[in-house]
């Protein structure tokens, strides 16, 4: 209900289809001048948030479409977060080694690039696991400076 | 609009693709499709002309690094031009600058791939 949120916060949920992907990331680029980025820095966190949700969908739901994937975007004086839930499968600790970019350049191959342009792209990546409802989050915060 | 679509055109031994829209998990089907015929054909110079390519992510990237052992293999090259700053920030901030040629515009990369012909 409306009344649990507050007036610098707001939710989203869409089914776990790549076809939505635009529709986020359009709308992760408004919230962060919203929130008073400016247009490189809302690129950067659109991106980040298509490699966010893609994730979500292709790695913790196995591509399948009958699922939710929900987001929060809050805004404070200090940041914009933008939180985003789902039930599948939660990512491992030793999924989350980053790729060396030179080693990439060195032996090219596919996958393992989305987690690295978070990292580099946003100020805070964090992954949590909430055992008792099953569900999985990942937090994207950037700063405003 | 659609999300994304493709011309390919031909000038000399450089097959030229121009993506229109952007590349994601969604629409990066068509770009492998493309960039996978062209490689079939035995076209192995690809220049890929990003002007009216809005962004592209990991999904997309993966796609070229695919390429790009098997292009190589055969003297050929993926070379990038007319990337929009927040595409170019998206490939320099993964190193791949320094792993693809990127050109400020068509012309110039087709300049740089023409010398690649021997007699």
């Amino acid at each position: 209900m409306a009344s649990e949120l507050d007036h610098a916060q707001f939710r989203l949920i869409i089914p776990s289809q790549t076809r939505y992907l635009n529709l986020v990331t359009g709308l992760a680029k408004r919230a962060s001048l919203v929130a008073g980025l400016d247009d490189a820095t809302a690129a950067k966190v659109s991106i980040a948030v298509d490699e966010a949700v893609t994730n979500v969908i292709l790695h913790a739901y196995h591509g399948e479409g009958e699922h939710s994937v929900e987001l929060e975007l809050r805004f404070t004086e200090e940041a914009l977060e933008i939180h985003i839930w789902h039930s599948g499968q939660g990512i491992r600790g030793d999924q989350l080694v980053l790729p060396d970019p030179k080693e990439y350049i060195k032996h090219p191959r596919k996958g393992g690039l989305g987690l690295l342009l978070m990292s580099r792209f946003m100020d805070e990546v964090q992954f949590k696991s909430d055992e008792a409802s099953g569900r999985n989050e990942c937090c994207l915060i950037k700063k405003i400076s | 609009m659609a999300d994304l679509s493709i011309a390919v055109r031909q000038v000399g031994h450089v097959a030229i693709l121009l993506p229109t829209g952007f590349i994601n998990a969604h629409t990066v089907l068509g770009f492998e499709e493309t960039l996978e015929k062209l490689v079939k054909d035995g076209r192995y110079t690809i220049l890929l002309n990003c002007k009216d390519l809005s962004y592209i992510s990991s999904a997309g990237l993966g796609a070229i690094m695919g390429l790009i052992e098997t292009v190589r293999e055969h003297d050929g090259d993926i070379l990038l031009s007319n990337l929009q700053d927040n595409v170019f920030t998206i490939f320099d901030t993964l190193g791949f600058t320094q792993l693809y040629r990127v050109f400020g515009d068509e012309a110039q990369a087709l300049a740089a791939a023409a010398p690649e012909q021997k007699g």
